[in-house]
């Protein structure tokens, strides 16, 4: 079954259209990396998965229910954009509210517990104002969190945290889905993002130009050979004679993308009079794979 | 197979958002600041007009002197005028003297505030978020604001009430009843807090439409408060009997109703953050 099924979905802000029939399958389990530009419409799908804004077309499902279903939608936990806390509240009082909100039967005891796992104990009576950013974005965790959901939407969330910050929402997303939640997780940290996603959805101009899972993302990024040698302007311009597509990379590599075995840019290279000073085989992660997907896509 | 969820019915909805805006309403700093302030207005009122009562003041460019200033001749006049008497007329004629403008009936304006500012932060603070993913159905919600801040009115009111006892003992100005009884003063006050749901559900209409724009919501519910806002001594008169306090309590669960269905509507059918 799918957590989240999403078909032909639009959404219109005047005379923009945000969302041009957008279609998503969200898997029961996974940590979906919801993926896009600026403005291609991440945020307004998961407002819409959310109930928070209205969608003028399509049909979005969640659990195999209507989104609209009140029972479903009980055991859905938020953070979109900035985390929803009463500013002049302490973060306890804020958490308490949510507590009600979700009408959790231990709510002490709950909020005590989801403190600890974001590391937030001793912050508990601070104001929510006075916190600093990254604390703020746990707290927001920590409020998606509370009730254990079964659907938790995340936009954005690692904004702001530090590597241990990262670390324990990497440690508590992955924890949740083997308890059975599903995540779906915008970020621009692809990086990030590449470490715990199970599944990818990635969005351009309010269309879904690509689903995969994880394992698909592997098959998919291409592995490529690099080589470090004394003059690259040279060593490029020779390798172009041979293979189609050599890049230089920041860490001062060229890339050979069409090479089978290193081996054979060696040779090619030696008979050229090149001496190849480093060489090693690599593969595209996900934040390359999604700009040369980005590229192809906008005709680059 | 389909997954099982916990059946979260109307009854439980209402009640944990119930719990959510008593915790927020009874918690704010703002409310008792609100109540202070309902029980500070009637102590400086009796007091001060009680003082400067006969005191002439000349107008320095025509050099002629002004009317003497009058002041209140009981307490129970800053609740209300009896009804057909001459304040009666005056306030209905929206007279602008002291007596007829400065009485219980400001603190309407006062919970137009209140019912805004509770309002608006939901979504200023982004907490609305929170609120509306576990809640598709809006009904709880419009009846747990308009029942809170009902409750929040209430106790503007009794404070404006204690108020005004303790500023007319100040200000030894007489408790005569001339025209009405001690039960009558009961039923007086009670119309006026039942009344008080006709003007919440207006200002959690107005709330909802504004959102986070909270200085428009309140400038709308006082412009569209300020149209009802004359009938209020006609309805709730220092004579009220048991009909003025039905007859209010009729007119809220209408007004309740009514504007309520618009509220959710409003909400069901506009963006929420």
């Amino acid at each position: 079954m799918n957590a989240i099924e999403i078909r032909n979905l639009t959404k219109n802000f005047g005379d923009k259209q945000a969302l041009k029939g957008l279609n998503m399958t969200v898997p029961v389990g996974s940590i979906y990396g919801f993926i896009g530009e600026n403005g291609s419409g991440k945020s307004t799908t998961e407002k819409i998965i959310c109930g928070l804004i209205h969608p003028n077309g399509g049909e979005v499902k969640l659990f195999g229910r209507d989104y609209k279903d009140a029972d479903v939608r009980a055991k859905v936990g938020v953070l979109i954009e900035t985390p929803a806390c009463f500013p002049n509240l302490t973060v306890w009082n804020n958490l308490r509210l949510q507590a009600e909100n979700l009408s959790l039967k231990n709510p002490d005891d709950e909020i005590r517990k989801i403190l600890k796992l974001v590391r937030m104990e001793g912050a508990a009576g601070n104001k929510f104002k006075n916190c600093s950013l990254g604390m703020k974005q746990r707290i927001g965790i920590a409020m998606a969190l509370l009730g254990n959901p079964d659907l938790l939407v995340l936009d954005e969330p690692i904004n702001g945290l530090d590597a241990d910050g990262m670390r324990i929402m990497r440690e508590v997303l992955v924890d949740l889905t083997k308890k059975g939640a599903t995540v779906v997780v915008s970020s621009h940290i692809l990086g990030e993002l590449e470490k715990i996603a199970t599944h990818y959805g990635i969005v351009r101009g309010g269309k879904m130009i690509k689903e995969m899972t994880s394992e698909e993302l592997e098959r998919s990024c291409r592995t490529f050979v690099a080589i470090k040698a004394r003059d690259l302007t040279k060593t490029k311009t020779v390798l172009l004679g041979k293979y189609g597509r050599v890049e230089e990379d920041e860490k001062g590599y060229l890339r050979v993308y069409e090479a089978k075995k290193p081996e054979e840019v060696v040779i090619y290279l030696y008979e050229n009079g090149i001496t190849v000073n480093e060489i090693k085989t690599d593969k595209i992660g996900l934040e390359e794979y999604y700009i040369d997907l980005m590229g192809e896509k906008g005709g680059r | 197979m389909e997954k099982k969820f916990e059946k979260f019915t109307f009854e439980k909805r209402l009640k944990s958002m119930l719990k959510v805006d008593l915790r927020r309403m009874f918690t704010s700093p703002f409310f008792y600041i609100l109540v202070g302030i309902a029980f500070a207005v009637p102590v400086l009122i009796l007091v001060m007009t009680t003082m400067m009562e006969g005191s002439v003041s000349v107008n320095p460019q025509t050099g002629l002197p002004s009317e003497p200033m009058e002041g209140f001749d009981f307490v129970w006049q800053i609740l209300g005028s009896v009804s057909g008497s001459q304040s009666d007329m005056q306030a209905g004629a929206m007279t602008m003297d002291l007596v007829s403008m400065c009485n219980i009936n400001m603190m309407f304006f006062a919970i137009a505030v209140l019912v805004c500012v509770f309002i608006g932060d939901d979504f200023k603070s982004g907490f609305a978020k929170n609120l509306f993913t576990v809640r598709s159905k809006k009904t709880d919600y419009v009846i747990s604001k308009t029942a809170v801040c009902f409750l929040g009115s209430a106790v503007v009111f009794i404070a404006f009430f204690i108020g005004a006892v303790i500023g007319g003992g100040i200000a030894q100005l007489p408790f005569t009843m001339d025209g009405f009884n001690g039960a009558n003063l009961v039923f007086c006050m009670l119309s006026k807090i039942l009344l008080t749901p006709v003007f919440v559900s207006i200002f959690t209409l107005m709330s909802v439409c504004a959102k986070q724009k909270t200085w428009l919501s309140i400038c709308l519910s006082l412009g569209t408060g300020m149209l009802l806002f004359m009938m209020i001594p006609s309805l709730t008169p220092l004579n009220a009997t048991p009909v003025h306090a039905f007859g209010c309590l009729v007119g809220s669960v209408a007004f309740a109703v009514g504007l309520g269905a618009i509220s959710n509507i409003v909400l069901n059918k506009t963006s929420l953050v």
